[in-house]
């Protein structure tokens, strides 16, 4: 309900601010590289809340790398994750991935209670392969996204970025996959590793097309 | 307070079926009759709800979670299976933890804390926003999805007289590629309407169940050799009982780039397609295109000259 305001800033990856409601399809096949600007990109901002859903990293190890990505944002952030016991009330544990039916009702509510704050909020999957490879039918994954990713940005004051590791296997074509989802996202970044803590984001959809070199 | 019959909602197009018990029905009633173009219908208990999903049309289902004879998961259970295309929206007070999803693993819900303190306001405004935006559907739309459905809108697909072209070039396809079904389609808000079909006797699918809403989305011709290897569509009971196994779709692009429709092969034994065979299809798909555009332009130009 609340009305898009400013951008946000990802000045780390020297992309200009992005602008609310953005949704960011994020894949690369390093997931160590490809977690690092996933961090980078949905790290809050003093003013902002993340909301991360983790498959493959606990709670903590989530907010420190948020931390890694901007100061104090690990403390700015709720964490469902998958992997791992659940902690205080930021963090909270998902104990099937495979039950999209629970796993929507958790994504939302942390979304719904961030919004009860600044109302600004960095939405971010981390990672959607690992959820594609385990449930049944893909249609089940693609209603979880417009239902409760791409809905949440629609309406509120935020951006989400949903990152895919394409090693990974899914049960289905990954660049046929890819393509599909890129349509349905407003911006795809791709993530190539070019050497210890270097990479080549490709960036399609936040103001044009353009690669850019960084440090991580 | 909100006591719609029936018959007194039975003129509206946007009807929601509210479930809750006798005491909160009518707190839920109100906010849905509060937003503009909606207006509740109510039952109170889970048998009640399956009872009016099949007696009426509705564009969403509001449902509390504690019922006397179920859950509001059961609710959802029947919309599944009596009106799958229907979004649904629990508004209960309880957290997600309390509530069992055990047999319900792939049910997409929007879930909406009835705790919050604008939980009612939010209702409104949550269920115009899932009918508006079909927000629970299971296939992914192009981010321009607006602008593509204007532009198949400009079509007078009833007025055109295109059927008995696009049967003889659909006949024409099958036999080029000895396929066993060949067939035109365009894609809808939520539904493929087949224009023509050689080999199967096809009328219209709901959009999730079909191929052609993934094919739509890619550049080139998209082969799927074998569904039963791709868990996109492996577990489409749709898909199943045509006995589809293999697959390949071509874009009808107008001429503003937005795609259309889909001119399509399938056939009842894997198989697959080299470039050549892709670039051929592609080439029909064109011509199905131009038939289409010709045929809209000669009414267009006839339509202009009655009006002189």
């Amino acid at each position: 309900m609340s009305l898009a305001t400013e951008g946000f800033d990802v000045d780390s990856l020297s992309l200009g601010p992005i602008e609310s409601g953005t949704s960011i399809l994020l894949t690369g096949e390093d997931a160590d590289t490809l977690q690092a600007v996933f961090s980078q990109l949905v790290a809050a901002d003093d003013d902002e809340r993340s909301i991360v859903l983790s498959t493959g990293s606990g709670g903590r190890a989530v907010q420190r790398d948020l931390n890694s990505a901007r100061t104090g944002a690990g403390n700015r952030a709720s964490v469902l994750t998958c992997e791992g016991p659940a902690a205080g009330d930021d963090i909270q544990s998902v104990d099937d991935i495979s039950d999209l039916t629970r796993l929507g009702m958790d994504f939302s509510t942390l979304v719904a209670s961030a919004q009860q704050g600044s109302g600004r909020f960095r939405s971010g999957i981390m990672l959607c392969s690992t959820i594609a490879s385990e449930i049944e039918d893909t249609r089940s994954l693609y209603r979880f996204l417009n239902s409760n990713f791409l809905t949440e940005l629609r309406r509120g004051d935020g951006i989400g970025v949903c990152a895919l590791d394409t090693s990974a296997d899914i049960g289905a074509d990954m660049s046929s996959t890819i393509s599909g989802l890129q349509t349905s996202f407003g911006a795809h970044i791709e993530v190539e590793k070019t050497g210890p803590g270097q990479a080549t984001l490709t960036v399609d959809g936040l103001g044009g097309e353009e690669t850019v070199d960084v440090s991580l | 307070m909100s006591k719609a019959t029936t018959e007194e909602v039975s003129d509206l197009s946007r009807t929601v079926l509210c479930v809750d018990d006798e005491q909160r029905i009518d707190d839920v009633s109100t906010a849905i009759d509060g937003e503009n173009g909606l207006a509740a219908l109510e039952a109170t208990t889970v048998a009640g709800a399956a009872e009016l999903l099949q007696q009426e049309s509705v564009v969403c289902v509001v449902t509390s979670y504690d019922l006397a004879d179920g859950t509001g998961m059961d609710v959802i259970r029947a919309v599944r299976e009596h009106a799958p295309q229907v979004p649904s929206v629990l508004f209960t007070d309880r957290p997600p933890q309390d509530i069992d999803t055990e047999s319900f693993e792939e049910t997409i819900v929007e879930y909406l804390n009835r705790d919050l303190p604008d939980a009612h306001d939010r209702l409104g405004f949550i269920t115009n926003d899932v009918i508006e935006h079909s927000a629970q559907v299971g296939f992914l739309r192009p981010d321009d999805e607006e602008e593509r459905l204007s532009t198949l809108a400009e079509y007078d697909i009833d007025e055109l007289p295109i059927e008995e072209s696009f049967e003889r070039l659909t006949d024409l396809i099958a036999s080029h590629f000895d396929a066993g079904v060949a067939f035109i389609g365009l894609i809808e808000k939520d539904e493929e309407n087949f224009l023509a079909c050689h080999g199967a006797d096809l009328d219209s699918l709901t959009r999730e169940d079909t191929i052609c809403t993934h094919s739509m989305l890619q550049e080139d011709v998209m082969v799927i050799e074998d569904i039963a290897d791709d868990n996109r569509f492996n577990k489409n009971e749709q898909l199943e009982n045509l006995g589809i196994v293999s697959y390949a779709g071509a874009n009808m692009t107008a001429p503003n780039g937005q795609v259309i429709g889909q001119v399509c092969l399938i056939d009842f034994e894997r198989r697959s397609y080299d470039a050549e065979e892709r670039a051929e299809l592609q080439d029909f798909a064109e011509t199905a295109m131009e038939i289409l555009d010709l045929r809209q332009s000669l009414r267009s130009a006839r339509g202009e000259e009655v009006a002189q």
